[in-house]
């Protein structure tokens, strides 16, 4: 009756093997494992058995039912496609390729800033690339005969005002937003301004005439240069890395007294000194300064009664050195091939 | 800029634990951007001093001469093309592994099949000067082998500093000034400028030689000194100058040039020499309209009213303030000097030096603001000098002295208590004081908490007037690094959000993760020939008053044009693919937001636009505006249909059959279209392009005006769907075909469109729309009756409506 068993099983499994469609699995099933089956039929004649002979066969006659039953379901799925295949697959075959689009990385690099200052509270604002004299200079700090003002730094619109003076153009920095915002929420603000802007200059690899910046500016009682220089300390941690450093120097801009340059470790090196940072183990990346308080006056704010700090970056170059992007015309270009990447 | 540090020495004593890369660093972190430091002795790496032995003849080129120099250790085969060299002479020789200041590095060479161990130098491959007109023959006293540095005796250090870091600090483009931030910035004693040269100069016939000098312009000139110097010999620099120049990349002239330019690096004052035999007087004035000069570089300027001349009473002699001119200049034969040492307004410098294209290290100067003081003791310090380099010189007129300049006195008041919280640390009284001291306040008014503080007259032009700017001056010297940082404290508030941001953001994301669009940032600026070849009238666009290019000068209205481009760029590099953008528009009707502080006048009008583009091979039209319908579902809601109308007016870019106006619970967002047969031509694109342009500002306030959504209980009894094919006429749309059944019956729950037929089964136009309808009640399970009933009537009120018949299948 065991040989009976083997034989049965042997039988089956070479059977199965080679079932191509449900007919032959159907065939099989009736001729070996239904009610009226072979396997049934052995099984039957186990109570002609002595005791001990039947316990024997009959652990050996389940064992090799449920074996056969176990296979025929994983070829039954496999034909009927419920499941994995007895045939071997090359695991290494590549999925479908589904079509991809992508973000500009000017839009990832200002996304995670703006993480990063939503969640310190900051307001994000907005304002419109096309200025005015007046919020793009005057009210910043930039009295009428100053170098910025250059014809060859700004994009003019072709538009006189009443004085016969060009009047309106295209901002130069995102700091117009700045005298917006305190004129709009008055202090104390939190804010930061990311935005396009424009400089008359001719392009290459380093130079584009259509930029972005992010700046925040910070208005409180009593913000004073420990806490400029606290806050710049936390952006370049978070933007860097927890070991990063600041390095402050003077530096000059219009609407802030004392205005500065700061400089992070760079990130690539850690400081030791690298092409990126040209062997000086750091990268200028902020500009900042208490706001000057002619600024200040512009947005209605008493000078004497707040202070507040503001800083600045250039999206492109940060995009530029978390990226390795070596040429600053590529994110305006609409190239695929650029924008594949990201 | 450069900066000399044996220059430095003259007014500082820097003690040799001071390294120069220690001057550098801390004059970037307390004043300016020191950009590098170089050696001079450096670029001399490799080269020496050599005798011609051998002068013979090259056999390959009658030009070349083959020599052999004696440079000590060896004697060295080079070919050498210049004329003057001879056997006996001693010369710079240039030997392999040099790399020379114009950048020749040198290389053992075969010359004409000769062999050249090296290079015997001229004055202009060695950085001293613009001679190449021979090989620089050196003085009996070199010695053969010894380097050419120590001959030059250039072993001085030199600072390169950032220019526009000095923008706001007209009194740090010279050596005293640096010398000054140094000596603050290492506690050094500072050597007084004008205690070193002599005041005492007779000027003789104050009457009888009274030089006419007139000032036309006070405002513009706000103080002019000349004298007349006679006895002059023009000649060629002593060592000392001409070492000093060099070293700071200055070409040495002659003996009178020279040192004009060393007192302007000196104490930063510019000043000019006339030659005084070819004028007589001198008139500050305006120039006239269309009035010419020649200038020292030989061009001719055509002048306008706002340009500031010296003129010798009738025609101009000098640019003022920028530069000398032809007619006056000084020559070998020159004897007798004019000189001039003035102060100029720097606005009016600034815009001749701009509108010329003119800019020197005088209006560099000038346009910066300099102290109105610094003429007086700049024309001192050149007589000094003068005497030196001519001893026989002898001063022939009166020192004239036209002055109305303010030498106002700023004095700002420092509170002690207001610098702590400026800071936010105390700094200790006695810190501040020797730091502005130092830094050349006149510190007066000594009670305990308050500082009253003279600015310096080279600080007072523009730089320094208020207590913040005393605040950075004390804090930069300080040290920033000294401060110890501290997070602010402020009362918590909740920020308001920017939902416009917030929906930028979604759209881009829906747009790049389930569209696979590609985010383009486009120029604001587009070209007439660009929107002529999409047949955009171009006309009511801004244009810019000052563009870089012509294919950049109007001011964007659409974003189709850039995104139609983003297309063309890309069109060899990928078959199916598409970009999307959010960017902003500019049109010439004013907008909300004011233009200044008055807040009468407002900007132009500056909308934030989305666009879309795709391109491929089928069915772009639907294809896109299944990408519209699907993105205004994601941001309005669910129960949100995109509609799309008969445009009223097609753009000139877009397709006339294949174009629609975009609307969404009734408002009107924007257009989609295929682009036309013409502009896909006249841009050579290879495949068709759909566009689509929607209004963002528009869309935003519907998504933000929008009541929150509701979710709704899924009907319990089952729908019971039929499939109707309408026969219809050409002209009749779609849209109102279904609109109609929709509104037909409440029970009608969704009407969608799944086939179009038109071909040789159907009369000649006409057109087979066919719909699966959707009929469910929510308290009941709908019968069959029922349903035949409704459709009975549907179909009449469709005849009726729209001729439409059901067509059998």
């Amino acid at each position: 009756m065991k040989n009976k068993l083997n034989q049965l099983r042997a039988e089956f499994l070479e059977r199965l093997d080679r079932a191509q469609n449900n007919e032959h699995l159907r065939e099989l099933e009736l001729k070996f494992l239904s009610r009226k089956g072979r396997l049934s039929e052995i099984m039957g004649g186990l109570k002609d058995l002595s005791l001990d002979l039947r316990q024997e066969v009959g652990e050996l006659a389940n064992s090799v039912k449920k074996e056969l039953q176990a296979k025929f379901s994983e070829v039954s799925q496999s034909i009927n496609g419920l499941g994995a295949s007895n045939i071997k697959v090359d695991a290494t075959l590549p999925g479908d390729k589904l079509a991809q689009g992508h973000l500009n990385p000017i839009t990832l690099v200002q996304n995670e800033i703006e993480d990063i200052f939503s969640s310190l509270g900051f307001m994000i604002l907005d304002g419109p690339e096309l200025e005015s004299d007046y919020y793009n200079f005057t009210a910043l700090n930039v009295p009428p005969a100053h170098p910025a003002r250059d014809m060859q730094d700004t994009f003019y619109v072709d538009y006189k005002n009443k004085d016969n003076q060009y009047d309106l153009l295209m901002r130069t920095q995102t700091s117009p937003v700045q005298v917006r915002a305190m004129q709009k929420y008055g202090a104390p603000l939190k804010a930061i301004i990311p935005g396009r802007c424009f400089r008359n200059e001719a392009t290459d690899a380093r130079h584009e005439h259509t930029f972005y910046q992010v700046e925040g500016i910070l208005v409180g009682k009593n913000i004073n240069f420990a806490n400029l220089k606290s806050f710049l300390e936390i952006v370049g941690q978070r933007l860097f890395g927890p070991n990063t450093k600041l390095r402050m120097r003077p530096k000059f801009f219009p609407f802030v007294e004392p205005g500065n340059n700061g400089e992070y470790t760079c990130f690539l090196c850690q400081g030791k000194g690298c092409r990126v940072c040209k062997n000086t183990g750091w990268l200028e990346i902020v500009g900042a300064g208490l706001i000057h308080p002619e600024v200040l006056r512009a947005g209605g704010i008493n000078p004497e009664e707040y202070s507040g700090l503001a800083f600045g970056f250039g999206l492109n170059r940060l995009a530029m050195l978390k990226y390795n992007i070596g040429d600053v015309r590529l994110f305006n270009s609409g190239d695929l091939k650029f924008l594949e990447q990201f | 800029m450069y900066i000399s540090l044996n220059w430095l020495k003259d007014y500082l004593k820097i003690p040799a634990k001071i390294k120069p890369e220690n001057i550098a660093e801390e004059l970037t972190r307390h004043t300016v951007e020191v950009e590098g430091l170089v050696n001079l002795t450096d670029q001399f790496n490799h080269v020496v001093v050599g005798r011609v032995l051998e002068v013979g003849k090259h056999p390959n080129a009658d030009r070349l001469r083959v020599t052999v120099v004696d440079v000590k250790d060896k004697k060295l085969n080079i070919v050498c093309g210049a004329s003057n060299v001879a056997a006996g002479q001693l010369v710079p020789v240039a030997r392999v592994g040099a790399s020379l200041p114009n950048g020749l590095e040198i290389k053992e060479s075969l010359i004409r099949g000769e062999k050249s161990e090296g290079m015997i130098c001229a004055e202009d491959e060695l950085g001293l000067g613009k001679n190449h007109e021979g090989i620089m023959v050196l003085k009996d006293k070199a010695k053969i082998g010894e380097s050419f540095a120590k001959y030059l005796k250039a072993d001085d250090i030199i600072l390169e500093i950032d220019n526009k870091s000095l923008s706001n600090r007209p009194d740090l483009l010279n050596h005293y000034g640096i010398a000054r931030e140094v000596s603050a910035i290492f506690n050094l004693p500072l050597k007084p400028y004008d205690k070193s040269f002599n005041r005492k100069y007779d000027f003789l016939g104050i009457k009888e030689n009274k030089l006419e000098v007139k000032v036309a312009a006070p405002e513009a000139c706000p103080r002019y000194l000349a004298v007349k110097v006679g006895q002059i010999e023009i000649k060629e620099s002593p060592a000392w100058l001409k070492e000093r120049l060099v070293a700071i990349n200055q070409r040495p002239i002659n003996n009178i040039v020279d040192l004009t330019n060393y007192v302007m690096f000196d104490c930063g004052q510019p000043m000019h020499a006339f030659d005084a035999a070819k004028i007589k007087k001198i008139a500050v004035r305006y120039a006239d309209k269309g009035e010419t000069i020649e200038t020292l570089d030989e061009k001719e300027r055509t002048l306008s009213p706002e340009d500031l001349v010296i003129t010798d009473g009738r025609e101009a002699i000098a640019l003022a303030g920028i530069m000398g001119g032809h007619n006056s200049e000084i020559s070998p034969e020159t004897t007798a000097l004019l000189l001039e040492s003035a102060n100029f307004n720097a606005g009016i410098i600034r815009k001749t030096s701009q509108r010329l294209g003119l800019r020197t290290e005088s209006s560099l100067r000038f346009e910066k603001s300099l102290d109105p003081s610094l003429p007086e003791i700049a024309i001192f310090r050149f007589l000094t000098l003068l005497k030196e380099v001519c001893p026989k010189m002898k001063i022939e007129s009166a020192l004239i002295d036209v002055n109305h300049a303010d030498l106002n006195q700023i004095s700002v008041e420092l509170d002690l208590e207001w610098l702590r919280n400026k800071i936010g640390q105390e700094i200790p009284r006695e810190d501040v004081v020797n730091i502005l001291e130092k830094l050349g306040f006149v510190l007066d008014g000594k009670s305990d908490g308050k500082l009253k503080a003279i600015v310096p007259s080279w600080r007072a032009t523009k730089d320094i007037a208020t207590k913040e700017d005393l605040a950075e001056e004390v804090l930069r010297l300080y040290g920033y690094d000294k401060i110890v940082s501290q997070m602010p404290v402020l009362e918590m508030a909740l920020p308001e959000v920017n939902k416009e941001r917030r929906l930028e953001r979604q759209i881009k994301n829906i747009l790049y993760l389930k569209n696979s669009l590609n985010e383009a940032y486009n120029y604001s600026f587009v070209g007439e020939e660009q929107l002529k070849k999409m047949n955009i009238d171009f006309f009511n666009h801004l244009k810019l008053a000052n563009p870089l290019s012509g294919i950049h000068n109007l001011l964007r209205q659409s974003l189709v044009p850039g995104l139609a481009s983003n297309i063309k760029t890309n069109q060899f590099k990928s078959d199916d693919f598409g970009f999307f953008e959010i960017g902003r528009v500019f049109f010439k009707a004013p907008g909300s937001l004011k233009r200044d502080k008055a807040g009468e006048e407002f900007l132009p009008y500056q909308e934030k636009r989305l666009g879309l583009v795709i391109t491929g091979e089928d069915d772009l039209f639907i294809r896109l505006k299944g990408v519209v319908d699907n993105l205004l579902k994601n941001i309005l809601d669910q129960t949100v249909e995109a509609e799309f109308a008969v445009l009223d007016n097609i753009p000139g870019w877009a397709d006339n059959n294949s174009s629609a106006k975009v609307s969404v619970l009734g408002q009107e967002l924007g257009v989609i279209a295929l682009l036309g047969n013409e502009a896909g031509e006249n841009m050579n694109l290879k495949r068709g392009v759909a566009l689509a342009e929607l209004n963002f500002n528009k869309l935003a306030e519907m998504v933000f005006d929008r009541p929150a959504f509701r979710f709704a209980e899924p009907p319990k009894y089952p729908p019971v769907t039929r499939d109707l094919a309408f026969v219809v006429e050409n002209k009749i749309l779609y849209n109102d075909l279904r609109k109609e059944i929709m509104d037909f019956n409440p029970l009608i729950r969704s009407v969608e469109l799944f086939d179009v037929y038109i071909g040789n089964k159907l009369e000649g136009g006409k057109k087979s729309l066919a719909f699966h309808l959707s009929y469910q009640a929510d308290d009941r399970t709908l019968t069959a009756g029922e349903v035949d009933k409704i459709q009975t009537d549907l179909v009449a009120d469709l005849s009726d409506k729209f001729k439409a018949t059901l067509r059998n299948f």
